[in-house]
């Protein structure tokens, strides 16, 4: 309102129209911020329809690269080696092969130990054991359908091949036959036309 | 908050309705937050090898009528060159020397793309399971020393799985490796 002009309520019944709110704030600085002060507006639409698009955006990208077969976790200790001709994981017991410890699912079964010691070809047998029960629980579970016989060994890269064939000849032995071995994609895989 | 206008006639209903978009934006974040935790940022594969030799059966013919087939056999126990065996049973059919040249794909990872070539030429040329239809692979065996690394038997698993084919599954065609693996026991 301005001071020129004498326009209380008493001498005139209907008010000029102007900002009202916060005026009364006894401190004038105070008064003066809460209320615009006659600089920038303090209240601010937030663009909601850029935010939208973009959050439109990471959903299509997130959907796009969004795999349902999950992912398998890699022990951090395990290096695993690249290839190009490669195929999409699948759900099988996982081998893996950390130190001298030998893992089924997470759990222990046995060492390399014997292997490297001998080094030659041998069988595991605690090894043999974990994937023969593991073999008869699946037999259990699914009872009448055909046991895939698929496992997967995660091994480390400096591995050296007589365990990497002991372990690959013990699963075959115990009722796994088709055996994949795990590896980073280095770009290639299966083509679907 | 965004409007829309509806047109409408004559002053009964208000013509100008608001989209509720803050339950709208509330569900892109949830899908977001979901999408963002179960995102895979590593692409772990797997290569394959069987144990079952001569390769799964082909179920299109009968067991008896089933005659050796032709079988490459990859011996890398030297340290210069690869050797590629062409045998029909126990008879070799073609031997074939590959020098052992590793070249580096990045980082300390390396393959055996002359090996590679060699071996896609040796499918085109003997191969024996070629058509879309024939759902039986070529059988490759794998013969290593006991100190080989892991790596270097994927680097050649790698290359042995390079010449590709056609196979027809339903009404998909799908490319799959020429050659079906597995290792030599002894």
């Amino acid at each position: 309102m301005s001071s020129g002009k004498a326009l209380s309520r008493f001498h005139q019944p209907i008010s000029v129209a102007g900002r009202r709110l916060l005026k009364g704030v006894p401190l004038k600085f105070v008064a003066k911020k809460v209320s615009g002060g006659g600089a920038k507006s303090v209240n601010h639409d937030i663009p909601l329809i850029p935010f939208i698009d973009f959050l439109l955006c990471i959903v299509l990208f997130l959907l796009a690269s969004f795999s349902a077969s999950g992912e398998l976790p890699v022990d951090k200790n395990v290096q695993l080696p690249s290839a190009d001709n490669v195929d999409d994981m699948t759900m099988a017991p996982m081998v893996a092969i950390t130190g001298q410890m030998i893992l089924v699912n997470g759990s222990p079964a046995g060492t390399t130990r014997a292997v490297t010691e001998a080094n030659r070809l041998q069988k595991l047998d605690e090894l043999y054991n974990v994937l023969k029960t593991t073999r008869e629980v699946w037999k259990q579970i699914n009872p009448g359908k055909e046991f895939p016989g698929v496992a997967v060994l995660q091994v480390d890269k400096k591995v050296p091949a007589v365990i990497v064939k002991s372990v690959f000849q013990t699963a075959a032995q115990a009722g796994y036959p088709n055996i994949s071995f795990m590896v980073k994609n280095r770009g290639g895989g299966k083509k679907k036309k | 908050m965004a409007g829309i206008s509806v047109g409408g006639h004559g002053g009964k209903r208000a013509v100008n309705q608001e989209l509720p978009l803050i339950p709208f934006i509330d569900f892109l974040l949830c899908l977001v937050s979901f999408l963002l935790i179960t995102a895979v940022w590593t692409q772990m594969s797997r290569i394959n090898a069987d144990a079952r030799v001569p390769g799964p059966p082909d179920p299109d013919r009968e067991i008896e009528e089933q005659k050796k087939d032709r079988t490459l056999h990859v011996e890398m126990r030297g340290d210069e060159k690869f050797q590629l065996v062409w045998k029909e049973g126990n008879t070799v059919i073609n031997t074939i020397d590959v020098p052992r040249k590793q070249v580096q794909t990045g980082g300390d990872e390396y393959g055996y793309p002359d090996l590679a070539t060699k071996i896609t030429e040796e499918w085109g040329r003997d191969g024996s399971h070629r058509a879309e239809s024939d759902l039986k692979r070529d059988q490759a065996v794998l013969h290593t020393d006991n100190t080989t690394t892991f790596e270097d038997i994927i680097a050649v698993i790698d290359a042995v799985y390079s010449p590709q084919r056609d196979i027809k599954l339903g009404n998909a065609v799908e490319q799959i490796p020429a050659f079906n693996l597995t290792f030599a026991v002894n």
